[in-house]
């Protein structure tokens, strides 16, 4: 009797720990149907050996061009929207933050006893939150010019109805009973809002603003790719003109002061919380 | 007199106090009221050029946005202005468009969690006895994670050509560096003690991770990994505007000619496709979780 417990138990036990023939059987067409699909669906996106081969060689050509990164003589100019990168930011989020605070106040069930409405407005955000910050951007720039203008307004939008969900879901999540003393002593609603919620509910809101605004200073770092300013757009031109080591360049400064920003904005939410 | 004094001592103290603390906030609102001008300044928000009156230009863009419909004319065909097919006069083109974007978000999130598993097995302090390798992949996944998708999608387009080939790669990499961290994280959670069970009867590292970790966190896996599905869908969609494949390809095609209403019905596709795929993930997660469904 060599080899391991294991060995030795599916001798002794074999019904234990090998499956009957028919359970093995439906695994197999399982996975078997599971493998077919998967490439049938590579087939279908046209995924295949020659074309993976052939970019690969290509991406090596372009991470060799990567090193060593250079500025190509444009420091200035790279640090100048890497600022207006990080103020679409800013902007984004607190135009966001705002809007969303009436938003959530309504959304929130406890606050405001009207199901029809709560449902409704529910859903309309459910709605909107999957849609993609490029997706705001691309119509929001043909529509007004480019510009960083269209990337703010496309920043606000995309996080408007998460925020406003996780708002509702934290005046939800209150103590009711600083809410219903106010009320007993004849507070009027502004005031219930005001003294009763608002101490509770400001920190929790302030560091989801701030989990956001780590995240779009990732989003807007990809808006210039449609004209909307910032640092995406010194990047897209980079790539265009196969100037790798730019860009090179650009992404580590930019991923520094991402981890710098997280990094910030982590310990500031741990002091929130 | 007895009881003067300490009530003084403690009002000036109030005093300080307060004072402190709205010096502090003082200091605060001045910091990020700054942080505000420069950012709104920055970022051209108000002084921004776009035409104009701004609500006059809002209007009007919404204006553009809105389908011609005629109520009389709705279930006419896609010749006659105002119809609903008029609107959506190349649908079966988008709706293969739409299915290629699930397409990609569904192979790039079973490579990419595929890999995942490796890499959360790799960085999970307690199972791998190899600091080097798990510091390497560490750093790895962190890397990869601060590279924005689009820009790495916009690299691999210009590498691999227009197509969805380079938008799976995109988003195989994203998914494979935030699920591994998930991964490594629920690994660290595990009860130990079947661990101790497997190695005291001689199993090794493989069938310890078969047999110990793989039965306690598949749940888990499971659920992250449909939960990133839903999210790689919305971005497979976005893919296609840097050329990279998909409906995303389509909401391009429609900026350039500035059909602003086909946008609108691409737009709604989109979001139609989206909740789609959430409503079946989020049923598939209640199942494997035990909630609701049969049994």
């Amino acid at each position: 009797m060599t080899g391991s417990i294991v060995d030795q138990a599916a001798q002794v036990a074999p019904q234990a720990l090998r499956s009957t023939l028919g359970a093995k059987l439906r695994k197999f067409l399982l996975i078997f149907a599971a493998a077919a699909a998967f490439v049938a669906m590579a087939i279908d996106l046209g995924i295949g050996p020659t074309s993976l081969w052939a970019g690969f060689g290509k991406l090596a050509r372009f991470m060799r061009a990567m090193f060593p990164p250079s500025d190509g003589g444009e420091a200035p100019r790279i640090f100048l929207s890497l600022a207006e990168t990080f103020a679409m930011a800013v902007a984004g989020t607190v135009i966001a933050a705002v809007a969303a605070v009436p938003l959530g106040v309504v959304s929130a069930k406890t606050v405001v006893r009207n199901s029809a409405l709560h449902f409704a407005l529910r859903r309309a955000l459910d709605l909107f939150r999957g849609v993609p910050v490029l997706v705001w951007a691309l119509i929001l720039v043909a529509a007004f010019g480019l510009g960083p203008f269209g990337g703010v307004l496309a920043l606000a939008l995309a996080d408007l109805p998460n925020l406003a969900k996780l708002y509702a879901e934290a005046m939800e999540n209150c103590d009711e009973k600083p809410l219903d003393g106010l009320r007993a002593a004849g507070a009027s609603p502004p005031i219930v809002l005001r003294y009763g919620l608002a101490p509770q509910v400001a920190p929790v809101m302030a560091s989801q603003s701030l989990f956001y605004l780590e995240g779009n200073f990732r989003n807007a770092a990809v808006l210039g790719i449609v004209g909307a300013g910032g640092i995406g757009f010194e990047l897209e031109e980079r790539i265009r003109i196969f100037a790798f080591d730019e860009v090179a360049y650009i992404v580590l400064i930019y991923a520094l002061c991402v981890a710098v920003l997280d990094t910030v904005s982590q310990h500031l939410r741990s002091r929130l919380a | 007199m007895t009881l003067a004094e300490p009530v003084a001592a403690f009002e000036a103290a109030r005093r300080r106090m307060l004072r402190r603390r709205r010096l502090e906030a003082l200091i605060g609102t001045l910091l990020v009221s700054a942080l505000l001008a420069v950012s709104f300044q920055r970022s051209e928000f108000f002084g921004a050029d776009i035409g104009g009156d701004p609500l006059g230009r809002i209007a009007d863009f919404l204006a553009r946005m809105t389908p011609d419909l005629q109520a009389n004319a709705l279930l006419e065909g896609p010749r006659t202005r105002g119809s609903l097919a008029w609107w959506y006069y190349d649908l079966p083109l988008w709706l293969r468009a739409g299915w290629q974007t699930v397409e990609m978000a569904l192979i790039s999130t079973i490579i990419g969690a595929a890999i995942a598993v490796f890499a959360g097995f790799v960085t999970a302090r307690n199972l791998l006895p190899l600091p080097w390798l798990r510091f390497v992949m560490r750093r790895l996944l962190e890397f990869i994670r601060t590279l924005p998708d689009l820009i790495v999608a916009l690299i691999l387009v210009s590498a691999f050509g227009a197509g969805p080939l380079a938008g799976v790669i995109t988003l195989s990499l994203s998914t494979f560096a935030s699920l591994g961290k998930l991964f490594a994280e629920v690994n660290e959670e595990v009860d130990e003690r079947p661990l101790e069970a497997l190695e005291a009867g001689g199993a090794g590292l493989l069938r310890k991770f078969r047999y110990g970790v793989l039965p306690q966190v598949l749940p888990n896996y499971a659920s992250y990994t449909l939960l990133r599905l839903e999210g790689n869908v919305a971005m497979a969609a976005a893919m296609g505007i840097v050329g990279a494949g998909g409906i995303g390809v389509e909401l391009q095609r429609a900026i350039t000619y500035t059909e602003f209403d086909t946008y609108l019905a691409i737009l709604l596709l989109i979001v139609g496709m989206i909740v789609l795929i959430d409503i079946s993930s989020e049923w598939l997660r209640h199942r494997l979780m035990g909630l609701g469904g049969p049994k």
